[in-house]
């Protein structure tokens, strides 16, 4: 499962702009010994950064070579590879993702807004053990679900696009409860108070009042799940029998086991793939940042 | 009950106070809360229990994917128990699930360190570049993160031609040291946030104190530092765990479980029961003890998860 992203998205940006000094200012701010340590720690970082970037080189090179194979070579440069993936099946593959992903999104986000803000402000008998359950059930290894799913879908014919689309909801569900869950708890009770004196009932509070606050938490939550349904493989592949409504990732393993294996076409394919992932991480990192400013929204 | 007369002569009628609605502050249950958590509930209960109930109930039955037991299966009681104890091949994936996950741990946990504490101590720009860089490799879906580490490994690939060995194949060579390898890479970025946010909440002051103690860099990272990481230190540990225990997709690119059955972790080999040698009843048996071995990790993650936010 994909638990870590959400936790990890909160720092990206802090990682990458991060102001802060860990050490402590020397007496002597700038002493041979601290440029020396500044200079080896930079040298250190810039050998681990290429080796981390060395697995990434091919697939950039490839994507835009004409005549790519697996070894990395200076590309004989072409957009043809783009101009390929996106036609045809695999064009078809990259849609069925934004399906899978999408209804997947919408139903975890939805339903997952309502439990969350029913965990946050009702009370609610065994409200601990629940919490625990679904902390619980956003550690469990979704592989292991695989076989009875298949079972359960094949005995009432659901092996196809949208009952997966449903299952990937449930497995970001818990995750999304969670983390929906905190950014209610943040929003003040009293802006609630006073939507209720105005005879406001618990659809308006939630869209009118509580939505609007917690979007970023909401929106982040949405990005998981989205990034979760986008970049499942082994469900979509044991889950979804037709072969035209196969999502992108069992389309880019196709890809390696084809009997006439199009290097540059891979390496164009799986780049656009990643593309949405990359662009939504960023997004998320930048909510998580905004999120927590409701403090003006209460005069003291 | 009379009706009792107020100092200013007027009357109220007892029959209008409602004895039930006394209390109408938030404490108390209201139905409409049932309507909002039934959905999530539900699907919770209905994909995600029901299943893992149904997975250890199929796991003691004859239960394939093709033929006779298909479609006339029933419980067999203690034989798939009997198979998987004496089944060499679950063994040997068990002790390789046991070195990718372990190999997997320790590597992230190294890694994540290594990199979050120069990056505090090194240039903006390099810190924008290299956690850039290591952070995209984090944010790479599996499936991506697989084909990229077999076309560079593979016979031919980048580090072949790094190593200037052209022709040697480290994937089919090392296979499960590569497939530890890449796991590493793409899960050092995120330990390598959180590290980097633990070690920017260590307040500076202990630090300066230790120093006026002329305590040691090694010193000051056992007694100081490690202490204070632990929490997170922790965190990490059962989430790689877990997410390694899981893995599926980076090594099914990669390798399939092969070569032979050189990294066929229980997540492979449970599939590889289930969809390739049609015996889905052993293959639920497998994923059952998948199951024991991720809710021994859950159950400590919870723990950790709860106590943190306190």
């Amino acid at each position: 499962m994909t638990l870590p992203a959400s936790e990890g998205t909160v720092e990206v940006l802090e990682a990458l702009e991060g102001p802060t000094s860990f050490n402590m200012p020397p007496i002597n701010p700038e002493t041979q010994n601290s440029r020396t340590r500044k200079a080896l720690s930079n040298g250190l970082l810039l050998v681990l950064g290429l080796l981390f970037l060395a697995p990434m080189v091919w697939l950039a090179f490839a994507s835009l070579d004409s005549q790519a194979t697996w070894s990395v070579e200076w590309p004989h440069f072409t957009l043809s590879n783009f101009q390929t993936v996106l036609s045809g099946t695999d064009l078809q593959a990259l849609m069925n993702s934004l399906i899978l992903a999408i209804v997947s999104t919408a139903i975890a986000t939805v339903t997952g807004t309502l439990a969350a803000y029913a965990m946050s402000r009702r009370r609610i008998p065994w409200k601990g053990p629940l919490l625990l359950f679904v902390l619980f059930t956003s550690g469990v290894p979704l592989t292991i679900l695989i076989v009875p799913l298949y079972q359960l879908f094949a005995i009432y014919g659901w092996l196809s696009i949208i009952p997966t689309a449903i299952f990937l909801a449930v497995t970001s569900l818990p995750f999304e409860i969670y983390l929906i869950k905190n950014f209610i708890d943040a929003v003040p009770e009293d802006l609630e108070e006073a939507a209720r004196m105005e005879k406001a009932n618990t659809f308006q509070i939630l869209t009118r009042v509580v939505g609007p606050l917690a979007l970023p938490g909401i929106a982040a939550a949405a990005i998981f799940g989205f990034v979760n349904a986008w970049g499942s493989f082994i469900v979509p592949l044991v889950l979804i029998s037709p072969a035209s409504q196969q999502p992108a990732p069992v389309a880019i393993y196709g890809f390696i086991g084809a009997a006439n294996v199009r290097y540059g076409d891979i390496a164009a394919y799986s780049l656009i793939f990643c593309v949405p992932v990359f662009l939504l991480y960023a997004m998320s990192a930048r909510l998580f940042r905004e999120g927590f400013v409701l403090g003006g929204a209460v005069k003291g | 009950m009379k009706a009792s007369t107020l100092v200013d002569g007027s009357v109220i009628d007892p029959s209008t106070i409602d004895l039930w609605r006394t209390r109408k502050d938030k404490e108390r249950f209201q139905w409409s809360s049932l309507a909002l958590l039934t959905p999530a509930f539900a699907l919770l209960i209905i994909l995600f229990l029901i299943p893992v109930g149904y997975a250890a109930y199929l796991g003691f039955t004859n239960l394939t994917l093709v033929g006779p037991t298909a479609v006339k299966w029933g419980y067999t009681g203690m034989a798939n128990l009997h198979r998987l104890n004496s089944d060499t091949e679950f063994r040997s994936s068990l002790v390789l699930s046991a070195f990718f996950v372990v190999g997997s741990i320790v590597g992230v946990l190294i890694f994540g360190y290594w990199l979050a504490s120069l990056l505090m101590r090194s240039t903006p720009w390099v810190r924008v570049v290299v956690g850039g860089v290591v952070v995209i490799a984090w944010m790479m879906p599996a499936i991506t993160a697989g084909m990229t580490w077999y076309a560079s490994t593979t016979a031919g690939g980048t580090f072949a031609t790094l190593t200037g060995l052209s022709n040697s194949d480290f994937l089919g060579s090392y296979p499960l040291l590569v497939v530890t390898i890449a796991n590493i890479w793409s899960q050092t970025g995120f330990a390598m946030l959180v590290f980097g946010a633990a070690l920017r909440n260590i307040p500076s002051e202990i630090l300066e104190a230790a120093d006026v103690e002329n305590a040691s860099r090694f010193q000051r990272f056992r007694l100081i530092v490690l202490p204070m990481l632990r929490p997170t230190m922790t965190a990490i540990v059962l989430l790689v765990a877990l997410l390694s225990l899981a893995n599926f997709s980076l090594i099914y690119v990669m390798t399939q479980g092969g070569p032979g059955n050189a990294t066929n972790i229980l997540p492979l080999y449970s599939y590889q029961q289930a969809f390739q040698f049609n015996n889905l009843a052993y293959g639920a048996l497998i994923g059952n003890v998948m199951v024991v071995i991720a809710a021994i990790f859950g159950v400590l993650y919870v723990r950790v998860a709860t106590r943190r936010s306190r």
